[in-house]
């Protein structure tokens, strides 16, 4: 069964939260903890690859979402129903698990410690 | 019960600490519970600042938590990293940074995520105030 989950709701340009979510899951992996992710909301954003932020407008986090196999995390969850109101062009990143929303919940009740950011 | 807070709140903007203070206070004063640490990141840092002056009429989130954690022996840690980058240092960090002041109030301590890990690992509970 794994343990933590770090639910990632914001925006990575609205503030600071979703970047501190995502380092503090790089550090449960570092410490060998089992940790999925979970993207909904205005974190989608984060999963678009075609994004060309300025310096001012925050760090493009879509980046650092290739290093987390490294990490050892394998499990980063988006739910179909969402990824089906964004508009077909998104170029979405590839490395993501979809689950319904009926999934989602089900799995929701699997994690001992839940997160949000 | 052995329990971890973790809090995520600003002081400020939000009720975050003032939450986890009244539910850290019931814990402590129950008998069959404990409270392994209490772990401020993102906003909630802010709590931290020796130089946080509300008005006098006002209550002072700050120096509750500080009379709690001394009365109890409450181990008050902040997240280093959220710290630092808004401007929440210790001597240590002070020197790092090459600048002449500091402003974190003891016994408020920096600590890295890693501690975070181990409480939330070894205690029974966790409990988070966003």
């Amino acid at each position: 069964m794994n343990s933590f989950l770090i639910h990632i709701s914001s925006s990575s340009f609205s503030s600071l939260s979703a970047k501190e979510g995502l380092d503090l899951a790089l550090v449960m992996a570092t410490f060998e903890q089992p940790i999925d992710l979970y993207f909904g909301e205005q974190a989608l954003s984060i999963l678009n690859q075609k994004q060309n932020p300025e310096q001012l407008h925050g760090k493009d986090l879509s980046k650092a979402l290739p290093s987390l196999e490294f990490y050892d995390i394998e499990n980063i969850y988006v739910c179909s129903e969402d990824i089906d109101k964004l508009d077909d062009n998104t170029a979405l990143w590839e490395g993501i698990k979809l689950l319904d929303r009926e999934s989602w919940a089900q799995k929701l009740q699997t994690y001992e410690h839940i997160l949000r950011f | 019960m052995q329990y971890t807070l973790f809090i995520q709140g600003s002081p400020h903007a939000s009720k975050a600490c003032h939450s986890a203070y009244k539910f850290a206070h019931a814990l402590l004063n129950s008998e069959q519970h404990s409270i392994e640490g209490v772990f401020f990141y993102e906003d909630s840092v802010l709590i931290a600042n020796e130089l946080m002056q509300p008005p006098r009429d006002e209550t002072n989130i700050s120096t509750l938590w500080k009379a709690l954690a001394e009365k109890h022996s409450l181990n008050l840690y902040v997240c280093i990293a959220a710290a630092v980058r808004r401007g929440i240092m210790n001597e240590t960090e002070m020197s790092r940074y090459e600048l002449n002041q500091y402003n974190l109030s003891p016994p408020f301590q920096l600590e890295g995520l890693g501690t975070l890990v181990h409480l939330m690992s070894s205690t029974d509970r966790t409990i988070i105030f966003r």
